[in-house]
């Protein structure tokens, strides 16, 4: 059977590390903070645990139209996107992650931008 | 990855350092400055009023100082239970408890503990506050985390069942076992059971003339309730190919009254067929041929296994079922024997089976009606 990112980095102990570090990495940006200041950080690393499992074929997965519901009411722009995902990027980098990997989760990260902040789905537009 | 840790540490500890480490008057002693350097807060407390006569830089940090500038320790300290605390430091004991406070963007979460020192210039009440937040974030991801591979589980035992039910389709339950705990089986002998063999007259021309795809339906159809039948019945299909199906009774449970659960079986696939047929597109025809004697039993292949079942008894079978008529059931006489107190048969005398020679051959025409 072929593994997953997720079980060839190391399983839930590694990615355990790069959450907690990736939302320490997100409190200390300027530009992103506000978004997780008031937020119940049971629920944030519920949410985060979900979605880097996901992102590395862990035990779960999202859907395009769940990432939606839950990015589209908070009006997220591009740079701050794109500031994730820089971050994200760094994060995965500074705990040894394989670049192949890092460059293939980046871009992974990239192409889900329209679902997560693309707005409203057209037809109810 | 351990450096950015440190990172935060380091610089966590040395921000503050003009906040705090402020000595209120009171009956303590100066304390070093080494405390304000502590990544634990620490302050004192007058045992009287509850008053904080000292507090390190992590204790300011933390606790602000309000407008109101309150002096007691519970004004300052979130989620403490001053009755508590002070019930516990009157017994010489320690008040342990969790707090969350904002510091910044973060929201972390504190252990404390408040219980009573004996310095050199009296009794105080000492407080000690240690920020637990990675240990809580490791928890809340555990938690989470095992949520998942809970769920993935139970999916994962679901997706096992449907895999058991599809193997039990074409295996004994009991093969099913053996094959699961030891991962081979070995061929049974199963001395005395009964084998049915059917299939349809002129199926191969209903098939050309018609919808193809309709006409599979329907097989499919019949062929499901052929399976009620026979389960109803304790007996077991075996298998069907292409518009031929196969059911034994007897095995793997032995069963004395297989031969009677069989040719109950087969009169109810026709009487089956007989009502279907009056509302039906297509008329079924069957033809049924029946044996009783041993059997063996394997899977047979390795990848693609079927557990089939061998011997003169599944070949006389086949044999009795080409020559019946369509609508026949028809069996052998051994088998005969054993069920004619409870059914209406009739003998057809010699016929000249391929393989067999010269074999008496007896109808199957109904159950025998009580008080008959």
């Amino acid at each position: 059977m072929k593994t997953s990112l997720f079980e060839r980095i190391g399983g839930f102990a590694k990615v355990r590390l790069i959450i907690s570090d990736f939302y320490d990495r997100i409190l200390d940006s300027e530009m992103l903070r506000s978004y997780f200041e008031n937020i119940d950080i049971r629920r944030m690393i519920d949410h985060q645990t979900k979605f880097v499992s996901a992102l590395m074929g862990g035990p779960v997965s999202y859907s395009n139209e769940q990432l939606g519901r839950a990015h589209h009411h908070l009006g997220i722009t591009p740079d701050e996107y794109a500031e994730m995902g820089e971050i994200f990027r760094e994060t995965l980098e500074d705990h040894d992650i394989p670049l192949v990997e890092v460059d293939r989760l980046h871009a992974h990260i990239l192409a889900l931008q329209e679902h997560v902040i693309g707005g409203a789905p057209a037809e109810t537009k | 990855m351990t450096t950015r840790t440190k990172e935060t540490g380091a610089r966590a500890a040395t921000a503050p350092a003009d906040k705090g480490g402020e000595k209120v008057q009171g009956k303590t002693p100066p304390l070093p400055p080494v405390l304000d350097s502590l990544n634990t807060a620490v302050a004192l407390a007058d045992p009287d009023n509850w008053e904080i006569e000292f507090e390190n830089a992590r204790f300011t940090e933390w606790f602000p100082r309000g407008e109101e500038g309150a002096r007691e320790l519970s004004a300052r300290i979130p989620g403490m239970d001053p009755g508590r605390a002070m019930d516990r430091v009157e017994k010489g004991r320690s008040y342990r408890f969790e707090t969350e406070v904002r510091v910044g963007p973060r929201t972390i979460t504190l252990q404390l503990e408040i219980r009573p020192f004996q310095g050199e210039s009296g009794k105080v009440v000492l407080l000690e506050g240690q920020n637990i937040s990675k240990q809580k974030e490791a928890e809340y991801m555990l938690d989470s985390y095992s949520r998942l591979t809970e769920r993935q589980n139970r999916e994962l035992e679901k997706e096992k069942e449907r895999g058991e039910r599809l193997l039990l389709n074409i295996m004994p339950r009991a093969v099913y076992e053996e094959l699961k705990d030891s991962g081979t089986t070995t061929p049974h002998t199963f001395e005395d059971v009964s084998v049915l063999m059917l299939d349809f007259a002129g199926f191969t021309d209903m098939a050309i003339s018609r919808d193809p795809g309709a006409l599979i339906a329907e097989l499919n159809d019949v062929f499901t309730s052929f399976d009620r039948i026979v389960e109803h019945f304790n007996c077991e299909r075996i298998k069907t190919i292409g518009d031929a199906y196969m059911a034994v009774a007897g095995m793997p449970e032995a069963d004395p009254e297989h031969a009677i659960h069989l040719a109950k079986v087969a009169l109810r696939m026709r009487r089956f067929l007989e009502k279907r047929n009056h509302t039906g597109a297509h008329q079924w025809r069957c033809r049924i041929g029946l044996a009783t004697g041993p059997v063996i039993g394997s899977i047979v292949g390795i990848q693609k296994f079927v557990y089939d079942i061998f011997g003169p008894t599944v070949n006389i079978a086949s044999r009795l079922e080409t020559l019946a008529e369509p609508g026949q059931i028809l069996m052998t006489t051994n088998m005969a024997e054993r069920i004619q107190d409870d059914f209406v048969l009739r003998p057809l005398g010699e016929n000249h089976l391929k393989g067999f020679g010269a074999v008496d051959v007896v109808s199957l025409e109904d159950e025998a009606r009580e008080g008959r």
